[in-house]
């Protein structure tokens, strides 16, 4: 009996031997494409236009499938115009509708700025309230890779300057599922800053991402890695740099704490000072021009904050190099910030 | 004197019945309706035109006159408010006193005429007499003008940026209100409704 029963119990002790599912990885631009699938599913007035969106299913493929499953009403072929298509998505806004209107790179937004600025952001304050324009505007911003100056230019702080609009510049792929939903179902004109490098970049997909209904709500930071030392702020790609530094640097025993800021405008400064007045030094890193970019704007609200006081050195901005982007491959990766750049700062804020 | 002499002759005779005959003599003087000749328009990806005449009634040439002569009253009154400095900026105007003259009360009162209030309308910086006429009143244009928080954009706007329903604006970049105005065209397409969008440009 008792030789039955330990057959029993070893047997019942025995498991099969089982691996935890595959974590659901999916890629930036999939991320950003279910989203907008979503959203043009959920609301009839929502519609994309933009060069090349529809027939081509997008220059980068972020819009593949949408034409058709939704047809030409819905997914809309422009010609080469941007101030043209710009000023019609606005326009249509302003007769109710909820356009996304696609850049192929924020670098032509710069033809169409007007509409952006005059007569997308102003118009809710310009009317008193009367006149909301409910558009998104997206593509991808900032440096991608040998496309040189014209085409390589980061317009986070050129957006973020201005009231009435809102700027989101997701990293991951749950970034830009949660914000490019949250920015279609806003009021207001929310300008997407996506990264064209990070399209391809698969991330682990979490549960709650998945959900038809997930939003991240804009103005509202993440910190991706928690620290003691020193706090790094950043947005779009560099948060991916800022995480490898900060695991080089977490052999040295340095702990960062990484701030995926998420939105440009309007910022999470309450997050940013807890973890300035937590960790007591302040590198912030972005791919923009350094003069009166967004680590411009950190440091000068850290300054006017209560975080001031709580700083040991002063803050560093690490940045993209003041000049227009070249073309050499050796030139273009030295004028944008590399991990080496990051530490190097880091190190410097430190005194290590 | 004169003017006194005027007004108890106004008194004295007001007093008693008017003769018929003389009241039949009158009415002769004044016509019911009229009819225009229209020019006949280059047509564009249409079949058929507008109509070459159209009969003006009595009625509508009252209402019309009515919406113009308010239009030029309140520019001219914002011409004479923009002289004293009482409105800044920038002061647009559809009467004949500013700059060039210009007397375009019969364009905004005209193009209202031809369309429903359903439809919509967006114009340049000359914009106060399309204002009146989709549907705010001159108080709500004057407050604006002003800066006043009566105003039709709570003073935030000024002669510019001025809004109401199917009217948007008032904008300040020339040229901006074309694209505009063709997507508020491609939002009627888009909803199925049988409405028309008007985008005006050039002076």
């Amino acid at each position: 009996m008792a030789a039955v029963s330990g057959l029993v119990s070893g047997l019942l002790k025995r498991r099969f031997h089982w691996t935890a599912p595959a974590a659901l990885q999916v890629t930036v631009r999939d991320a950003i494409n279910q989203g907008m699938d979503e959203e043009l599913e959920r609301d009839e007035k929502v519609f994309l236009l933009g060069e090349e969106v529809a027939q081509y299913d997008g220059a980068y493929k972020v819009s593949r499938g949408l034409w058709k499953k939704y047809g030409d009403k819905r997914i809309i072929d422009t010609p080469i115009s941007e101030m043209g298509f710009a000023g019609i998505a606005v326009g249509a806004a302003m007769a109710g509708l909820r356009p996304i209107c696609e850049f192929m790179t924020f670098n032509f937004s710069m033809q169409a700025i007007d509409q952006v600025i005059n007569s997308a952001a102003k118009t809710y304050y310009m009317s008193g309230g009367l006149q909301p324009v409910p558009i998104v505007f997206r593509g991808p911003n900032g440096a991608s890779a040998g496309v040189a100056a014209q085409h390589s230019q980061c317009f986070a702080a050129w957006y973020g300057h201005c009231p009435g609009l809102k700027v989101v510049s997701p990293w991951n792929s749950e970034d830009a599922k949660g914000l490019i939903k949250s920015a279609i179902r806003d009021n207001n004109p929310v300008v997407v800053l996506e990264n064209e490098l990070m399209y391809g970049v698969p991330f682990e997909f979490p549960p709650e991402a998945q959900s038809k209904d997930f939003l991240i709500p804009i103005g509202k930071a993440k910190i991706e890695r928690q620290g003691t030392h020193i706090t790094v702020v950043s947005h779009s790609r560099p948060v991916g740099h800022c995480l490898e530094a900060a695991a080089v640097l977490s052999k040295e025993g340095v702990e960062c704490e990484v701030i995926n800021m998420r939105t440009i405008r309007p910022m999470d400064m309450e997050t940013i000072e807890a973890s300035v007045m937590k960790t007591n030094h302040l590198v912030t890193v972005e791919g923009g021009w350094p003069q009166f970019g967004v680590g411009a704007e950190i440091c000068a609200r850290i300054m006017e904050g209560p975080a001031f006081n709580f700083l040991d050195a002063p803050a560093v901005r690490v940045t993209g190099a003041d000049v227009p982007m070249p073309y050499a491959k050796i030139l273009e990766d030295n004028s944008i910030p590399q991990v080496k750049d990051i530490i190097f700062a880091i190190k410097k804020t430190l005194n290590i | 004197m004169r003017k006194m002499l005027a007004a108890v002759s106004r008194v004295l005779s007001g007093a008693s019945q008017k003769p018929a005959s003389r009241v039949l003599v009158a009415s002769r003087n004044f016509a019911n309706d009229a009819t225009f000749e229209i020019k006949k328009c280059d047509l564009h990806r249409l079949e058929e035109g507008p109509p070459v005449t159209t009969v003006l009634t009595r009625e509508d040439g009252l209402k019309y006159y009515r919406m113009m002569q308010t239009v030029r009253r309140m520019e001219l009154k914002a011409d004479q408010l923009y002289k004293q400095k009482i409105i800044r900026g920038f002061c647009h105007l559809c009467d004949g006193q500013f700059l060039l003259p210009l007397t375009q009360e019969a364009c905004c009162v005209g193009l209202e005429a031809g369309i429903n209030p359903t439809d919509h309308l967006i114009t340049a910086y000359r914009a106060h007499g399309f204002t009146f006429t989709r549907g705010l009143s001159v108080r709500e244009i004057l407050a604006e003008l002003t800066g006043r928080k009566g105003g039709c954009a709570k003073g935030k706007g000024g002669s510019m940026h001025m809004y109401a329903k199917n009217f948007y604006g008032g904008n300040g970049i020339v040229g901006a209100q074309v694209p505009l105005g063709a997507g508020i065209a491609l939002a009627c397409k888009y909803n199925g409704k049988d409405e028309v969008c008007l985008t005006l440009y050039g002076d």
